[in-house]
């Protein structure tokens, strides 16, 4: 028996079941050359590979229209010119001609603008997939075909993978890669089922039908569990089922204290489908919008157009408000289409609002998309990073600008839009008094204000026991910036993980917190530690 | 070869679905048929050439047959992606 602690969850959830390990095959390309004379065959091979991938893309494609699509892509004119001329022209192989055919049309679907192009990179190449699996007589491991409760483990799922789990069946998913925002994180939430990723090394331990229990909530995975443990965690599963039932039911109510307060609940989200997926917790909106997705999971900076459109999507959405924090990049998060200089210490570095005000004309198409998007709900934007009054007042004035811009082109926006920002530099809590008379609301951001104030750096495990925001200097700081901020009338949120900590909620709701902003999986337990407050 | 210019009218261009109506009935035609787009020119015949063009609603493109068939398949074509391409 072994565990394993995941640090990084984002579904809750608990399974016990034997595991399917679904195995990566080696579908690297054979790179032996051909002669002239061997071209003949080679393209045989191809046309042969292609007859065999139409034939199982025809049985998937009854349950499933995608794949109707694929097996015009795999007959498509142009795919196999690029293949047949890689092959007689250049002499290559079967296996590298596909290959390097897919790269090509992969990429240029890639770097297309539109969203809905660039997801169909994905597609073509789950197509060179299954054409190399069948030039190489490899024959793919099914998910379609399990037919008994299991936890599926994997080193990563791609759409063509997911599309097949039958939730009745695949009672959890371990993923040796991937992230919490990644496609099969988001699939898996949205189907329900338990998932943990970034597992690393469970693949090389585990063997076929070895019993696995997990709870997703806990980041807990054992391997080889025997029938104590195995009855440990039937018995966590009823409680647990239980538990959420309960929990549901309160969804219901307005998250209102017992002395009368109305606390707002919120969720923080990195794109629309998180919205999505958090509306029937009946939460009040988002208090926290990450964009700088928008801008990592791109080729370019987002345009103003394409980030309007985004925002507005999440305005309509949102039932109360969309608080929309700017850029945040730099520190750990990078652009794979700009290079940021090595730092010695990138957190202290270029990072967030400095980038904003240093950049400009990036900043201003976003301030523009936001202002364009409250429109359409009630938006409020956020500056995150601050140390002083003069940055605050700078990206005021960027507003304001964009503001008349706006006005003389005629388009619509919330005139009385507010402006907030992240309290999580020390500079800003011992300036919360002179802030608070200038934002329309502070929101509390306790991952780094934790770690800026401790002088701990929160990726380091050497000294992960010292990062706790729970220290009193941390706790101080946070009554302090809640005082400052409620003398001058504004509202105050936190938008940190300490948010969502059940141990932390009662005393932040004690310190006269308005608004608590965490990750959906958090919800429901916070709801009911604030009615129960 | 004849050819006319077609302004495509589809609301999302020619995504997936019409791009695929479009390089199906290319096929089925004896022409040779290409689309040129701005300074590009597409084998029709390919639903990935297509897509990959990006053509998006409002874009002008011009429709090129050419072979024995020539007349009949520019107007057949040309009517297809005039209506809509099934959308």
């Amino acid at each position: 028996m072994e565990r394993i602690q995941v640090e990084k969850t984002a579904s809750r959830g608990i399974a016990a079941a034997p595991v399917f390990v679904y195995r990566e095959p080696n579908l690297t390309p054979d790179t032996r050359p051909v002669t002239p004379e061997q071209t003949e065959g080679e393209a045989e091979k191809f046309e042969q590979a292609k007859k065999r991938v139409l034939e199982e893309l025809q049985a998937l494609a009854e349950k499933n229209a995608i794949f109707a699509a694929h097996m015009e892509i795999v007959d498509d004119f142009t795919l196999r010119e690029g293949v047949l001329s890689k092959i007689k022209a250049e002499n290559k192989n079967a296996q590298q001609a596909v290959h390097e055919t897919i790269e090509e049309f992969a990429a240029i679907f890639f770097s297309m603008d539109d969203v809905y192009m660039k997801e169909r990179s994905a597609d073509i190449k789950d197509i060179g997939k299954r054409l190399m699996a069948a030039l190489k007589g490899i024959t793919l491991q099914d998910l379609g075909e399990i037919d008994r409760e299991v936890i599926v483990a994997a080193k990563d799922l791609y759409p063509s993978d997911t599309v097949k789990i039958n939730p009745q069946l695949v009672k959890g998913i371990l993923t040796e890669e991937g992230g919490i925002t990644s496609h099969v994180s988001i699939l898996a939430k949205s189907m329900d089922i338990p998932i943990l990723v970034g597992v690393s090394g469970i693949l090389s331990k585990l063997q076929d039908g070895s019993m696995v229990c997990m709870d997703a909530g806990q980041g807990i995975v054992i391997l080889d569990a025997d029938e104590a443990v195995l009855g440990k965690f039937a018995k966590k599963k009823e409680a647990y089922q239980r538990e959420r039932k309960r929990l549901e039911e309160l969804r219901k109510y307005a998250p209102v204290t017992s002395s009368g307060k109305r606390i707002s609940l919120c969720v923080n989200v990195g794109n629309v489908e998180d919205i999505r997926y958090a509306l029937p917790l009946n939460v009040d909106g988002v208090g926290l919008f990450r964009t700088e997705f928008l801008y990592m999971e791109n080729t370019h900076f987002p345009t103003e157009e394409e980030q309007f459109e985004v925002y507005k999507e999440a305005a309509v959405l949102c039932p109360k408000e969309l608080t929309v924090r700017t850029l945040d990049i730099g520190g750990d998060k990078s652009l794979s289409y700009y290079e940021f200089d090595k730092e010695e210490n990138p957190f202290l570095g270029w990072r967030a609002i400095r980038i904003s005000l240093d950049m400009k004309d990036m900043f201003r198409e976003q301030l523009r998309a936001i202002l364009r998007a409250s429109a359409f709900g009630h938006v409020r934007i956020m500056f995150p990073m601050l140390i002083s009054l003069e940055e605050l007042r700078e990206a005021k004035l960027l507003v304001e600008e964009c503001k008349k811009e706006l006005r003389k082109e005629n388009r619509e926006f919330d005139e009385t839009i507010e402006i907030g920002m992240m309290m999580e530099t020390p500079a800003s809590v011992l300036l919360a008094q002179e802030f608070a008379k200038e934002a329309d609301f502070f929101s509390i951001g306790t991952n780094d204000l934790t770690q800026y104030l401790l002088a701990v750096d929160r990726g380091n495990k050497k000294i992960a026991d010292k990062y706790d925001y729970f220290h009193p200097a941390v706790m101080r700081a946070i009554e302090h910036i809640i005082e400052a901020g409620h003398k001058e009338g504004i509202k105050i949120g936190m938008c940190g993980e300490m948010a969502g900590d059940a141990r932390a909620i009662p005393l932040l709701l004690n310190m006269g917190l308005d608004e608590l902003s965490m990750s959906q999986g958090s919800i429901d337990y916070a709801r009911e530690l604030i009615l129960k407050h | 070869m004849v050819s006319k210019k077609i302004v495509i009218n589809n609301p999302s261009g020619l995504h997936a679905r019409p791009a695929s109506v479009l390089a199906q009935a290319a096929g089925k035609c004896n022409s040779d048929v290409t689309i040129v787009v701005g300074e590009r020119t597409i084998v029709a015949k390919s639903i990935l050439n297509i897509m990959a063009a990006a053509i998006k609603k409002g874009t002008e493109i011009e429709l090129r047959c050419e072979g024995t068939d020539e007349e009949q398949d520019l107007e057949k074509l040309a009517a297809l992606i005039e209506s809509g391409l099934g959308e």
